[in-house]
């Protein structure tokens, strides 16, 4: 026991000298959220700021009300269309209408692409409402639109969290392996080690315990400054949560095997399991929509871990939904890695370098 | 002379022959650029997407002029407009024996777990309160029925496709109100877009795009590239075994400026000519002027690198610094969309950033945009950087092994 827990040790000590296992653990997460958090955090309902030039008093009032309806959250007016334009070209203002009589022009600016079809939404909705207004009517379909799912999941920053707390447990659990166990063989650390009366599975439990430890800590983190700072709502299952924490990051120290066996150079072996998580956070639906790639996209979407560990990580922090036979499954799949792939990992640990 | 050219050829055919170099200065550029491209440009064109959509109707085999009007729109909207094209909506619709409540409760469980994009149940009687709306007072409002639409918030493929939804119902709406003589059309004024600044209107996403990830990778080049060499070189002690040849220190920094220069006009032309040939980019960098902002990058982030270089005291503790600075640095600066709103310290970063001033500058210069910055910053802000990175370099950098 006393061994294992120098092992313990040594294992923590080793890692919090490893500036990029403890960037990709701790910071990465961090600043990739209060970046989001801050860059795109409105981008469900983004706050739009709408500059009105009336060149004309002509149902100004109708326009006005219709206006306010709308969802623009601040309007500004102007007193000329060259006020409006500059405002517009200077971003004080979201976009502009000017209102002649004859047309409603919106004025967009042109680099706003991302925003500007939420802004083009906006302004369908007033000119569609502003005509019928004009002829004094009204939408003549009573429609109501209900939101499905818990008050979790209804930001995209929400959705982001998790997949973010799931990139970092598939880079630890990596890392782990491909990164820190090969650099290990590489220096014949290992070689040393294998020659005392440690044993492998000692060894790799102590490795296991230790970045466990250290996912856990990073995920409680995220989560919690993501609520003090961006007020997200979560509704965690602490058993789901903590099952999916173990179940990840034991699966990924088993991935970061086959790499390791994969990979001739234990050195390439942290540089093709990084190039691979990178990948992977592309295309696993953490920054974009899998629904907007194209077919072939989403397959291989479909493909990759990481879809299954950010869809889980959902689940269990009650920002989506999906069966619990479902979330088990891939729980369990995960778990069903390690088994498979830590003997293998542990024949790796005694097996002499190759050159 | 010559030994400054070898030094060069050295850098470029380690950092061609390093496939994790390669991967990251040449092929994941091209990767994100090719993703983003794929992934943005569609957004907001939604012939593009076909969305899962349920509908139940309530209102089925119920009599009345309205009875069954919301349905055959989205039953002609689950058809493509062209032969062998994509419909709008991939329709699902209960079978004739299904029991309507119980349908509804497992779509709106296919809704919540991202199956669906949205779920729309046409209550009973909602032929008749439109009837009723259209024709008698409003004060009889008595057995009104709404239409429900269920959507998923924060799902954004259920996000666009609930506005799409809107826009086809107000549409609907507006038929029925013309048809019933309610409306007059002719007296609707036209809604007019405008861009300012820019009569071509709205550049393509891949065209605002490709000068962002030309930028990317001269930057992800400089940041990672230029440590990575000078610091693992010391740590290797191959740097000195050159100290021990004739070669100077300025003639290696030369040597190796022109190494990573050359890296960056094959990072620029692999990814010009991917955008070009593949995206369909209309963009050119034709003339002095995103030709002077392109080498600007290229010597401004290689500045940066010596920067690194000189504050960090090891390889892998460079490395880390790089990574640390690279995501803000990148994506506070408007690389891949443009940058507004940000909140105060975010915005100071943005501000001092010279990837910003670089980004703006060399999209206005090849006119995707009207360009925020005057050009006195576009220049002066990445010189300053220069000069700062430059002397701290002259000051700090250790060209020995130890510190």
């Amino acid at each position: 026991m006393n061994a294992f827990l120098a092992l313990v040790r040594s294992e923590t000590a080793t890692f919090v000298r490893d500036k990029m296992a403890v960037f990709f653990t701790f910071l990465f997460p961090l600043i990739f959220i209060l970046i989001f958090g801050f860059l795109m955090g409105d981008v469900d309902s983004p706050s739009a700021t709408l500059g009105l030039y009336g060149a004309v008093t002509i149902d100004e009032a109708s326009l006005r009300s219709v206006i306010d309806e709308s969802g623009v959250n601040r309007t500004r007016s102007f007193g000329s269309e060259g006020e409006l334009e500059d405002a517009v070209a200077g971003r004080s203002v979201d976009f502009g209408l000017v209102w002649n009589g004859r047309a409603l022009e919106f004025l967009y600016h042109p680099n706003r692409i991302q925003e500007n079809h939420a802004f083009e939404q906006l302004a369908l909705g007033i000119a569609d409402a502003f005509n019928l207004r004009r002829q004094g009517l009204s939408p003549i379909l009573p429609i109501r639109t209900v939101h499905v799912g818990s008050e979790a999941s209804t930001r995209w920053l929400n959705q982001m969290v998790p997949g973010i707390i799931a990139f970092s447990i598939l880079s630890s659990g990596l890392f782990a392996i491909s990164g820190h166990l090969t650099g290990m063989k590489q220096r014949k650390t290992l070689d040393r080690l294998i020659v005392t009366p440690m044993q492998p599975v000692a060894f790799l439990a102590a490795i296991a315990v230790v970045r466990l430890a250290v996912v856990y800590v990073s995920t409680l983190l995220t989560i919690l400054i993501s609520i003090a700072v961006f007020d997200l709502t979560f509704s965690i299952d602490w058993l789901r949560l903590t099952v999916l924490v173990l179940c990840s990051t034991l699966g990924m120290m088993g991935l970061g095997t086959v790499i390791a066996l994969v990979v001739r150079r234990p050195s390439s072996a942290g540089n093709v399991a990084n190039i691979l998580a990178m990948i992977m956070m592309f295309l696993s639906g953490i920054y974009f929509p899998i629904e907007f790639m194209p077919p072939f996209l989403r397959a291989l979407s479909r493909g990759l871990p990481l879809t299954y560990m950010a869809d889980a990580m959902r689940f269990a922090t009650g920002v989506s939904d999906m069966s619990v036979v479902r979330f088990w499954a891939i729980a369990l799949s995960l778990l069903g890695l390690a088994v498979v792939l830590f003997p293998i990992l542990a024949g790796y640990v005694v097996r002499p370098q190759r050159t | 002379m010559i030994d400054v050219l070898l030094v060069a050829r050295t850098h470029l055919v380690t950092a061609l022959r390093e496939r994790v170099t390669l991967f990251w200065f040449l092929i994941f550029p091209v990767f994100l650029l090719v993703l983003l491209s794929l992934i943005f440009g569609q957004i907001g064109q939604e012939g593009e997407i076909t969305f899962t959509v349920t509908l139940v109707d309530f209102d089925r085999g119920s009599e009345g002029p309205f009875a069954g009007v919301i349905a055959g729109v989205f039953e002609n909207l689950a058809e493509p407009d062209t032969a062998g094209g994509d419909p709008l909506f991939n329709l699902i619709r209960p079978d004739a024996a299904d029991d309507l409540n119980a349908f509804l409760d497992a779509e709106l469980v296919a809704l919540r777990r991202g199956r669906r994009a949205a779920v729309v149940a046409i209550p009973a009687g909602y032929g008749r309160t439109i009837e009723r709306r259209l024709f008698a007072s409003s004060e009889d409002a008595e057995g009104e029925v709404e239409l429900a639409l269920y959507a998923s918030e924060g799902n954004a493929s259920s996000d666009m496709a609930i506005e799409v939804i809107d826009q086809v119902l107000a549409g609907v709406d507006r038929e029925i109100l013309t048809g019933a003589g309610l409306f007059d059309s002719s007296e609707s004024v036209p809604h007019v877009t405008a861009r300012i600044g820019s009569p071509e209107g709205e550049p393509r996403y891949v065209d605002f795009l490709l000068p962002g990830i030309v930028l990317m990778g001269f930057f992800t080049n400089g940041l990672f590239g230029i440590p990575g060499a000078i610091l693992f070189s010391r740590e290797q002690r191959v740097l000195q075994r050159y100290w021990v040849t004739p070669l100077s220190v300025p003639r290696y920094l030369a040597g190796l400026s022109i190494g990573h220069l050359t890296l960056c006009a094959f990072q620029f032309a692999l990814l010009y000519l991917i955008g070009r040939l593949a995206l369909g980019a209309s963009v050119t960098f034709g003339g002095y002027g995103p030709a002077l902002l392109l080498v600007l990058a290229a010597v401004t982030f290689m500045a940066f690198g010596f920067l690194i270089a000189s504050l960090a005291k090891t390889g892998n503790a460079g490395m880390a610094v790089a990574n640390i600075l690279n995501m803000p640095m990148m994506f506070l600066s408007g690389l891949f969309f443009s940058v507004t709103g940000l909140p105060g310290v975010l915005r100071v970063l943005f501000y001092v950033n010279p990837v910003s001033y670089l980004a703006d500058g060399l999209r206005a210069s090849v006119g995707v945009e009207a360009g925020v910055f005057p050009m006195s910053l576009v220049i002066g802000v990445p010189l300053a950087w220069i000069a700062l990175s430059s002397a701290v370099t002259a000051w700090r950098l250790r060209w020995d092994v130890g510190r």
